[in-house]
């Protein structure tokens, strides 16, 4: 695999890592069946919600372990509205970028920072607990990278439509039979929806 | 130990002999005639060919006329299995779904072509289900091809039982076998299994690259896959570098000289270094069979709750090579096929390593290794959220 140095220095010495006591808030994102898992703690200061500390732990393949310490260089010490405009994309940039088939990695990472925010701001009464509906279906297909060119399949336009019904969401994509990548997007695309509770069945369709 | 000193994946290509470069040089100068040309000045090189053939034949108990070098193992494996298709015309093929991709990827191809494959399913050390063999069996069954030594988890299929089972029905069923992994690690004799067709490579045991051949018993007809030029062979036409050939002979010379002792040596390695992954790291286990069912060079093993590729890549940077079923080391981003097959779930797929060890290891090469891996799977572990959930659950 062909890293950046700054991938491989983050690999070896990763920054903030480690399991953190007593934290404000935490998350944790992917599953161990997809072969990456972040966590992601946070120390905030209640008075003027700045990350005072942050630290993550990691399963993963090296780009997952160095996004996830870029992710918490990046977030540390900024307030929780600076925080919030953290994106993957910022994180693959802070890294000199990563080869297509590994953005997926600081898209976990970023999603999990975002998440353990959240986590915060609802704990705390900063904001609603967000209705589920169409918006965050496709705001989680938008999280979705096509690992032959390391964009999301909806900049893509391989997202035609996203139906939801009591519980069951149905996604129609545009890959090609012959796409030696559908089983990895269906397997995300489950993945990223099967998390929330309201979802009961997801199906997804191909030509 | 300096960087780049110890490779441990000799599954996917071994370093060349010393003594097999020696014997290849004479070939790239001045001995550089084709083989199976007619002049008066390769007829030397036609003889020599002849006595290469000769010691590969000796080496699987078949005659000198039975062996077609080829340009590599997957090349003898697609000029047996289209070969043997071809003359059949239309019919059944039975394989597995543990077997080297060269036999998937063709099994695949047969079926766009209008043949039926069946693929038989492997117990949870990679063995092929004899009792689904015999089932499997149809009329027009004309092909079982098997990967005699498993490419993954170094499983030694029931070469003899599955001989007896394909001898037992009441047509001829061809057996081809894939003996990349197995040739050179086992004794192998081709009529003691039965075996029609036989895929083997030099590169794989010290020889060169780009130099394989096709065992192909007498009488067996196969269709012409590659049309071309005839120089040294029909089946493999075009020009065949007879300095690989030279190689390719030289290197089975020195594998075969001692056959049982250099076995014995691999299987001892490979103990040792069992045994110390075993006492340095907790939460390992072995994929696939323990001793005498398991190639001698073969050790795969499953190091819970990290990630194959970034131990792969810490290994790496201390000179150590090995191998990795885990997705994220892939190019399809897909876990190990053969490891999902025999029931491992995909923390163990992506948590394993593959070291497959050759003469030129040593003792002191595993220790440092396994000192290596203990140090790099404490680091690792620290960062991970699976084996800090496990340690706390134990508190």
């Amino acid at each position: 695999m062909q890293y950046s140095q700054k991938v491989l220095d983050h690999f070896m010495n990763p920054h903030n890592v480690g399991k953190m006591e007593n934290p404000d808030a935490s998350a944790t994102e992917g599953s161990p069946s997809c072969g990456d898992q972040v966590t992601v703690y946070l120390k905030i200061n209640e008075d003027n919600h700045i990350i005072e500390d942050i630290s993550f732990l990691s399963y993963g393949c090296a780009s997952n372990i160095a996004t996830a310490s870029i992710i918490t260089d990046l977030a540390k010490g900024k307030s929780l509205e600076d925080a919030k405009k953290i994106t993957y994309e910022d994180a693959m940039e802070a890294l000199d970028g990563l080869p297509p088939v590994k953005v997926h990695c600081s898209v976990l990472a970023a999603d999990t920072l975002q998440t353990a925010i959240s986590n915060y701001e609802i704990a705390h009464g900063l904001k609603e607990v967000p209705n589920f509906g169409k918006e965050t279906i496709l705001a989680e297909l938008k999280k979705i990278i096509y690992p032959q060119v390391g964009t999301d399949i909806v900049t893509l336009k391989m997202v035609k439509y996203v139906g939801f019904n009591d519980g069951e969401v149905m996604i129609d994509m545009n890959m090609m039979s012959f796409d030696s990548w559908r089983e990895n997007v269906a397997e995300e695309i489950h993945e990223h929806l099967e998390k929330y509770p309201e979802v009961k069945k997801v199906e997804i369709n191909f030509p | 130990m300096k960087s780049g000193s110890v490779y441990l994946d000799n599954c996917v290509t071994s370093p060349m002999a010393p003594e097999v470069l020696q014997a290849m040089l004479p070939y790239f100068s001045e001995r550089f005639w084709f083989p199976g040309s007619f002049y008066s000045t390769a007829e030397s090189t036609n003889e020599a060919l002849s006595g290469f053939a000769h010691t590969i034949a000796e080496a699987i108990g078949a005659h000198a006329d039975e062996i077609h070098f080829t340009a590599g193992g997957t090349i003898a494996n697609n000029i047996a299995i289209k070969g043997i298709a071809g003359a059949a015309k239309k019919g059944h093929v039975i394989c597995s779904v543990v077997d080297y991709p060269d036999l998937l990827t063709n099994a695949a191809w047969l079926e766009k072509q209008g043949f039926e494959v069946s693929y038989l399913s492997a117990d949870s050390e990679a063995r092929i289900d004899l009792a689904a063999l015999k089932q499997a069996i149809r009329p027009d069954t004309f092909l079982f091809m098997t990967t005699i030594v498993n490419h993954v988890v170094g499983t030694i299929q029931p070469m003899k039982e599955i001989s007896e089972i394909l001898k037992a029905a009441d047509h001829k069923i061809y057996l081809h076998a894939d003996a990349g992994q197995a040739f050179g690690k086992m004794p192998l004799a081709v009529d003691d299994y039965g075996i029609d067709t036989m895929s083997i490579s030099a590169h794989k045991i010290h020889g060169p690259q780009g130099i394989g051949a096709l065992y192909l018993r007498k009488g067996v007809r196969v269709a012409q896959t590659i049309h071309g030029i005839k120089r040294a062979d029909n089946l493999q036409p075009g020009g065949l570098s007879i300095a690989l050939i030279a190689g390719f002979a030289k290197a089975v010379e020195l594998n075969f000289a001692d056959l049982l002792g250099s076995i014995r040596q691999l299987r001892e390695l490979s103990d040792y270094l069992y045994e110390r992954l075993l006492e340095k790291i907790d939460h390992i286990e072995l994929n696939g069979p323990q001793g005498e069912g398991r190639a001698p060079h073969n050790i795969n093993v499953s190091i819970d709750y990290i990630e194959g590729e970034s131990i792969a890549m810490m290994l790496d940077m201390h000179g150590i090579t090995v191998a990795t079923g885990s997705a994220c080391a892939s190019q399809g981003l897909k876990a190990s096929y053969v490891l999902m097959a025999i029931g491992k779930n995909h923390v163990q797929s992506h948590g394993s390593m593959k070291f497959t060890l050759s003469r030129y290891n040593t003792k002191a090469q595993i220790d440092f290794t396994v000192e290596k891996l203990a140090e790099i799977t404490a680091e690792l572990r620290k960062r991970s959220p699976l084996y800090n959930a496990i340690k706390n659950q134990e508190k």
